[in-house]
Formats: C-alpha cells, sequence, structure tokens
C-alpha cells in the first residue's frame, strides 16, 4: 500500500532534478547548504525502522527491522526532502520583492488584515535584514579587539552582544521612522504596478498535468 | 493610535521581524550546544512589542518564511519547515510571544513579571513543539523530550535572564 507511493515520489524528484538543471543551479552545492536537515532525516528514517511493525527481515535481541518499516521510513523521509527541496528551488529562483507582491495579492480577499501595511513591513523587515548582520559583525569585531571573547558569564556575553545591536539598530529605526513621517507615509499609497507575465495560465495547466500523473502513479 | 505612533510601531514590528529571522544565524558559542538567539529574540518581540504588535511580528515572520523566503533556521523555507518536524516549535511561537506579552503587560513591565513571562512562553514554545516532535517522528516521548528539549534548558534559562536585563534598559531608550 505504502510502497504504492514510492514511483510518483521519484517521478517527482526527477521533475525536480530537470528544473534545477534549467536553473542552472548545483544540485550537490544546494543538498550542501541542508546538511543538517538531511542528517534530521535520517534520524527519521532508522526511527521509523525501529518502530513500525510487519514482515520481519533482521533481528537482533529486542531490535526488529521490517520491510514495511524500512520502505515507511525511507517514504517518510524521502517526502520531507522533496518538499524541502521544492522551497529551495522557489527561494533560490524568485525576487523578494515579486514574494512581496505575491503576499500583498493573496491578502487582499482577507478581511481585517491590512493587506499594504503587511506589504510594507515585509520589505522593510527585508531591508533591515543585512543592515543588522553587519551591524552585528562590527559589534562582535569591536568586542574581539577588547578580548571580550575571554569572558566567561554567557549571560554577560549575550547581553554585551545584543543591547549595542538592539540600540544601534532602534536609533537608526527612529530616523526611518522620522523620514517615512516627514514624506508624509500613509497606508492608501498607490503601489507599483504588479504584472502578470503572460506565463501563468499554461504554467498552471502544467503544474495541474504534473500533480494529475502523480496522483495516477 | 494616532498615525504617527503607528508608523513607528509598524517600523519597530518589521525591526523585530528581521531580528528573529537573523536571531537564527547568530549564535553565541558556548559549551556543546551553541546558543542560538532566536527565540530570545521572539520573547523580547513580545514584551517590548506588547500583544497585539508582537503577535503581528511573529505572524509576519511566519508568513514570509511560508511563502519561501529563506527566513528559518539554517537558511530554508517553505511550508515543508513550517509542517515538517520542527515545525511545532515555529507555530508554538505565536501564542507563546501573545501570551508573553499578555502576563508581562497584565504584571506591569517589571522585571520579575518579565522574567515569569518569558518563562510561561518558552514553556508553550516546546508544548507546541515537543508533541509535533513526537508524531511526526514517531520517537517515544522521553526520546523526543531528550532531543528536543532538555539539551536547550541550560541556554534558555541563560537567555531569559539575558532578555529580562536588555528589555530593562531599552525600554526607556525607545520610548512606547
Amino acid at each position: 500500500m505504502l510502497s504504492a507511493h514510492l514511483p510518483a515520489c521519484f517521478f517527482y524528484f526527477l521533475i525536480l532534478l530537470l528544473f534545477f538543471k534549467k536553473a542552472g543551479l548545483n544540485f550537490f552545492a544546494t543538498l550542501n547548504s541542508i546538511k543538517y536537515f538531511i542528517l534530521l532525516l535520517f534520524f527519521i528514517f532508522i526511527a521509523r525502522a525501529l518502530t513500525v511493525k510487519g514482515d520481519i527481515i533482521f533481528s537482533l535481541y529486542d531490535i526488529t527491522i521490517t520491510e514495511q518499516s524500512l520502505t515507511e521510513g525511507f517514504l517518510v523521509a524521502f517526502k520531507f526532502f522533496l518538499v524541502m527541496l521544492t522551497g529551495l528551488l522557489f527561494s533560490t529562483t524568485t525576487k523578494p520583492s515579486s514574494v512581496k507582491n505575491a503576499v500583498q495579492w493573496f491578502l487582499k480577499p482577507i478581511p481585517f488584515v491590512p493587506e499594504k501595511r503587511v506589504a510594507v513591513m515585509i520589505s522593510l523587515s527585508l531591508s533591515f535584514m543585512p543592515v543588522i548582520l553587519k551591524q552585528a559583525k562590527e559589534i562582535s569585531d569591536a568586542q574581539k579587539a577588547r578580548c571580550a571573547n575571554l569572558q566567561k558569564n554567557p549571560v554577560k556575553r549575550i547581553i554585551r552582544l545584543v543591547l549595542p545591536l538592539l540600540k544601534k539598530t532602534f536609533i537608526s529605526a527612529d530616523r526611518l521612522v522620522f523620514a517615512m513621517e516627514s514624506r508624509c507615509y500613509n497606508d492608501d499609497r498607490t503601489d507599483p504596478e504588479f504584472l502578470p507575465s503572460g506565463k501563468e495560465i499554461p504554467f498552471l495547466i502544467g503544474s495541474f498535468i504534473i500533480s494529475l500523473s502523480l496522483a495516477w502513479l | 493610535m494616532n498615525s504617527s505612533k503607528q508608523l513607528r510601531m509598524t517600523v519597530y514590528t518589521s525591526l523585530f521581524v528581521a531580528f528573529i529571522a537573523i536571531g537564527a544565524f547568530i549564535a553565541i558559542p558556548i559549551g556543546p550546544v551553541p546558543i542560538v538567539l532566536q527565540n530570545m529574540f521572539i520573547l523580547l518581540a513580545g514584551i517590548i512589542l506588547g500583544p497585539v504588535w508582537g503577535l503581528a511580528c511573529v505572524a509576519i515572520y511566519l508568513l514570509i518564511g511560508l511563502a519561501g523566503l529563506p527566513v528559518f533556521a539554517g537558511g530554508t523555507s517553505g511550508i515543508g519547515k513550517l509542517f515538517g518536524p520542527t515545525g511545532g516549535y515555529l507555530l508554538g511561537y505565536l501564542p507563546a510571544v501573545f501570551v508573553t506579552a499578555g502576563i508581562s503587560k497584565g504584571l506591569g513591565r517589571k522585571m520579575s513579571s518579565d522574567i515569569t513571562a518569558m518563562l510561561i512562553g518558552s514553556l508553550i514554545i516546546y508544548a507546541a513543539g515537543v508533541p509535533w516532535l513526537k508524531v511526526v517522528t514517531s520517537m517515544t516521548y522521553e526520546k523526543a523530550l531528550a532531543v528536543g528539549m532538555y539539551p536547550f534548558l541550560i541556554g534558555d534559562a541563560l537567555k531569559i535572564i539575558a532578555a529580562a536585563y536588555i528589555a530593562k534598559i531599552l525600554r526607556p531608550v525607545i520610548k512606547l
């Protein structure tokens, strides 16, 4: 029953590999970036392999490995892996600004959610991230120059890294607030247009066909 | 709430979203398990921004992760992470930040009330994360606790003490 899903998974894996090739990404370099997740999947596989009951292949004292447990463990780990790969493929090939526009478009029909403000917050936080990382690096370099890495008390170490970081970024955020206020910022502004590229309908049909064939397999 | 205050809170909330996303990358190497600052920023967002904006902050963080921007731990994203083995912790951030902010506000923004609030908030995160891990990986409860909770407890205690001190210093600076 469960092993019936295996061909569908492999078919999908092949499609994903094709997309990786098309996007010009190195598949193994991508795997390297999720190596800890793969380790976690390996543990899930072992946990499943040791717990599911079925036809026994191998048994040693209380540990039994069965045919069903192996296939199910492999299938569960493989499915998580595929979903993860799809997410990676998406985030490496899509611009953050298009994601922001898409989120705004999806939130429009939901009541009580100010979709424009959410979109502004998303783009603000995306632009804050590199600034914070740069400042964190600067602060930790400054601390190292003063031998703060010899400090044994972990609470003091956290405070001495985070407190200046928060203070600095909040002061720069204050300046940003003044800048936005002085330019009369409000929620009812005209956005840049989010134009369809004309490839949406073929893409929808294509993904529908892939999903159908996966269900059939 | 006048528009100036609202704009200020909008910017501060996005700042905290950025901090939460980056908290997964800022680690302080102490002992075998490095202290990762992400859940400290979640709890700090609660006690500094208050219940409504704190909740909005975590919701937006999860939303951009769900939409496919690489903001979850290890530069990952997407539905696979949110509903994967460690997704319970991520979803647990939502009630945790709300309850933390509510308790901290209700008890009157003192250092002792902040610590109580953050303790309860951390417990909520584990209460959501550990059973989820158990169900997805079909481990026993003892194993799930040993993998998903015990190694982090000491670090969490340190982070809560540090966060209470940081909140005390930071509140007069940002004048909410």
